[in-house]
């Protein structure tokens, strides 16, 4: 089936882009995490009329694409899923706020905070993998049980994944005709995949008991914060800063007009 | 039905992630309390399994339309609620990260509604009741599509209250509801079909995998792993619920067909009428306080924004003063793509060398 | 070979074992396993070669006879303990390799036994060489092929210093490049080895010794080149000739 093609390519671009040598690749997770949320909060508190602040708030996932050689394609074809609902709250806008021009500008705010948030959270995954996130959740204390459980499901997704695959290929062999699955095949054929899949974690249980876990998981973080993870953070927290809470745009602006 | 960061303010985001946090400390707790180690395995192959399901279509018959698996109840199903609430909020974080399926800051606000509702209403309120005598087919279905069709309920709801509160939208209460709510009471009911369908496959293969069924006469031991006991089985569920599977089902129809019309009758003629059962819902002081929920989602929104706004309330004036700001933000823009310029040459510069 | 004053890491008496109390699966059986040794365990699916290997790491207690592992009797006390020794290659890498990379999955079993950085450092690198594949230590173990997680699966195993390894059908999808290369590692390992296989080629080309079992029971004991060359016993218990001997 072409959809769960097009997702296990998806997560091996993905990975594809973790693995290279770039300098944003190297940056310490945490930084990246902490960066990547203050930008989310920020984006997200402009006010919805404050059209001419979200247009300069491009300058981070612009830098940030281009430190990090992203293509911007690959982040506008990963907006599809969540942009639908944003497009349908702000479309109204037109209409019942106050004026035309201002619900088309409220509009356009919000068009702006999607795409914005969805750029910046795809540079942060296609620069760092998950176990490097998983890691940086562990350093601000997120517990235990639920990092592992994260690094679990991302070890096997892909598995799974194929063996979706598998089943949706075969299942189609034998009913060319249909779209999907039809309702009656439902319960027998996911049911058998996951029961073969609580069998698989049995397994897997038994792998880690046989190599001393006990309900403890033992790993180690690598990465070291260095003197540059420290200066790209700094630098861009006052960039934020300087773009929120000075007028600097409007006094750029005020020397072009 | 994954929110997008852009539909909310950090106030309301942050409201969802601490209710998020507090539901998974709680849960963190249960389950180190049971201290069964083979539960993290299994949370993590069962993730990855309900994170690949999501990739399958399922063609609802009748329609040209596909639906998918239902997660959270699915998982807490298996699990319990704690252990299925905290592998939903691993799907549902790598699905952000993975998928851009739902944002990061709307992550707290996602799992809220999505997996709360979900693996606590559903499997607490819903599933474990029913089941409280032991399980059968019918019980199963019944159980699953209820907690399908409710928990996506609320959560679609609280889709709408949270969109509101970040005071984001000016689509009006009512009429956002009446979308919302008859789309997912649709997808609500294919998902618990689909999901029902699986556990009642899981009931008759290995009913032991099954989390929170009582004690009952008619599960016997000796029918476990019995492929031919579909005639048992389902006589059982005469005598337990004494309605058959199909008749269930039809009546779950109705009744679902029913509340879509009371729904949607109720937003377009009774907006007084659902701002009550917001309160209901939402059950805050705030929400209480005033009558007029867009004006209090409004209020939030400008006493709680983390950072203070410079820009105008008043759609007029801020039109007429962001024209410099306008200007600014382009030429701001137009710098950033000269610097960028400069620095891909640089860079290919440097790969020539 | 044997010469009676060589250590045996593995004594069993009279074992019997029934699968959730209602089917027997191994009956009475009684072996004794020699340092060093690489044994072969033959006999169609179903005879009970998994079962015997389960009981053997302690993931299945509740056996009847005599059980002992580097001389400890196999109780629930002593698991811990002669998990320490014994190490199982699971037949499906994939539910052996549960990390992220090759190198986190090598470290797993050091790090749980407690062990400082540096000494899990140098038991990842030396198993990693030992199986020809540092140059995976990054890895993602989904993007490896299927001979490099059987590889890595063994390095695993390996980074814990076992005195046994147990092996369940480890050249099962292997393409024949792969095939050879497991078999020449297995042949340098110094370890005592037992495989479970119905690759009977691959048990000649390792193992010194075979058992072969049948219905839960063994029906020979020998030396590999005798039993693997008897026709008329392989086939009185449901195998065939390895396919060298085939003509």
């Amino acid at each position: 089936m072409s959809n769960i093609d097009n997702s296990l390519k998806e997560i091996g671009k993905l990975n594809d882009l973790q693995q290279r040598n770039q300098w944003l690749n190297n940056i310490h997770p945490l930084v990246k995490l902490l960066l990547t949320v203050i930008y989310i909060l920020l984006v997200v508190s402009v006010d919805k009329y404050n059209l001419g602040q979200m247009l300069v708030l491009a300058i981070y996932p612009f830098m940030v694409f281009n430190i990090g050689d992203l293509r911007l394609k690959e982040a506008i074809y990963r907006m599809r899923l969540i942009l639908p609902l944003v497009m349908m709250v702000g479309m109204f806008n037109p209409i019942f706020d106050s004026s035309i021009e201002a619900g088309i500008i409220s509009m356009v705010t919000l068009m702006l905070k999607g795409i914005y948030t969805v750029m910046v959270a795809y540079a942060l995954i296609a620069t760092t993998s998950i176990e490097a996130i998983c890691y940086a959740l562990r350093q601000i204390y997120i517990p235990q049980i639920l990092v592992v459980v994260i690094l679990l499901i991302y070890r096997y997704i892909f598995i799974m994944g194929q063996e979706a695959d598998r089943i949706m290929t075969a299942y189609k062999l034998r009913a060319p005709a249909q779209k999907g699955i039809n309702y009656k095949a439902w319960g027998s054929l996911i049911g058998q995949w996951l029961i073969r899949s609580m069998d698989r974690a049995e397994s897997v249980y038994e792998s880690m008991q046989l190599r001393g876990f006990r309900g403890e998981y033992a790993y180690a973080s690598k990465a070291k914060i260095r003197l540059a993870d420290i200066l790209y953070l700094i630098i861009w927290i006052g960039v934020f800063a300087v773009l929120r809470f000075t007028d600097i745009v409007d006094v750029i602006g005020g020397l072009f007009i | 039905m994954h929110m997008a960061d852009a539909l909310l303010n950090p106030a309301v985001a942050g409201t969802m992630y601490v209710a998020t946090a507090s539901a998974a400390a709680y849960s963190i707790r249960k389950v180190k309390m049971e201290s069964d180690p083979k539960k993290i395995p299994v949370m993590g192959v069962m993730g990855a399994f309900v994170f690949a399901t999501q990739m399958l279509n399922f063609t609802i018959p009748g329609t040209g339309s596909s639906g998918h698996l239902c997660g959270g109840m699915m998982l807490s199903a298996l699990l319990g609620p704690e252990a299925g609430f905290l592998t939903m909020i691993g799907v549902l974080l790598v699905q952000c990260l993975m998928f851009a399926d739902g944002g990061l800051l709307a992550l707290g606000a996602n799992i809220w509604n999505m997996a709360f509702f979900g693996c606590f209403i559903g499997s607490l309120l819903i599933w474990k009741p029913i089941m409280k005598n032991g399980a059968s087919k019918t019980k199963i279905a019944v159980a699953t599509i209820l907690g399908c069709v409710l928990t996506l309920q609320m959560g679609a709801f609280s889709v709408v209250l949270e969109t509101l509160a970040s005071g984001i939208t000016e689509l009006p209460f009512n009429i956002f509801v009446a979308t919302m709510q008859p789309i997912h009471l649709a997808i609500g009911a294919v998902e618990g079909l689909i999901t029902s369908a699986v556990l009642i496959f899981i009931y008759e293969a290995r009913p032991e995998m099954l989390w929170g069924v009582g004690r009952n006469v008619n599960v016997s031991s000796t029918k476990m792993r019995d492929e031919n006991s579909d005639v048992s089985s389902s006589k059982a569920a005469e005598k337990n619920g004494r309605l058959s599977f199909k008749k269930t089902l039809a009546v779950l129809a109705v009744v679902a067909a029913v509340a879509a019309g009371v729904i949607s009758l109720y937003a377009s003629s009774h907006p007084d009428g659902l701002e009550w059962s917001m309160e209901q819902v939402a059950g805050t002081s705030e929400l209480e306080a005033t009558g007029e929920a867009y004006e209090v989602a409004d209020n939030i929104q400008s006493t709680t924004s983390i950072l203070p706004d410079y820009a105008f309330k008043n759609s007029d004036s801020a039109l007429g003063t962001t024209t410099s700001g306008l200007v600014g933000g382009l030429v701001v823009v137009v710098v950033c793509v000269g610097v960028s310029m400069i620095f891909k040459f640089f860079r290919n510069g440097k790969k020539e060398v | 070979m044997k010469t009676g004053i060589e250590k045996h890491l593995l004594h069993i008496e009279n074992l019997s074992y029934e699968y959730e109390r209602l089917e027997l699966v191994l009956k009475n059986i009684s072996i004794d396993v020699y340092q060093g040794e690489t044994v072969g365990l033959i006999g169609n699916n179903g005879v009970g070669k998994s079962t015997l290997l389960k009981l053997l790491v302690g993931l299945l207690l509740d056996y009847e006879g005599t059980l002992e592992v580097v001389n400890h009797p196999m109780v629930k006390e002593n698991v811990n303990h002669i998990r320490e020794h014994i190490g199982y290659v699971f037949q499906d890498s994939d539910n052996q390799l549960f990390m992220t990379t090759v190198e986190e999955d090598v470290a797993f079993g050091p790090r749980n036994y407690g062990l400082s950085n540096e000494e899990v450092e140098k038991r990842v690198t030396k198993a990693l060489e030992l199986t020809y594949i540092e140059k995976l230590r990054d890895k993602h173990v989904y993007k490896l092929s299927g001979g490099e997680k059987k590889l890595a699966s063994i390095a695993t195993i390996l980074s814990m210093e076992p005195d046994i390894i147990l092996m369940d059908e480890p050249s099962v999808a292997l393409d024949p490049k792969n095939r050879r290369n497991l078999i020449n590692l297995l042949n340098d390992l110094e370890q005592t080895k037992i495989i479970a296989s119905h690759d009977l080629d691959f048990v000649y080309d390792t193992c010194d010794r075979v058992l072969l079992l049948y219905e839960g029971e063994i029906v020979a004991d020998g030396s590999a080149k005798d039993i693997l060359q008897n026709k008329e016993l392989l086939e009185d218990n449901g195998l065939e000739l390895p396919l060298r001997f085939q003509g």
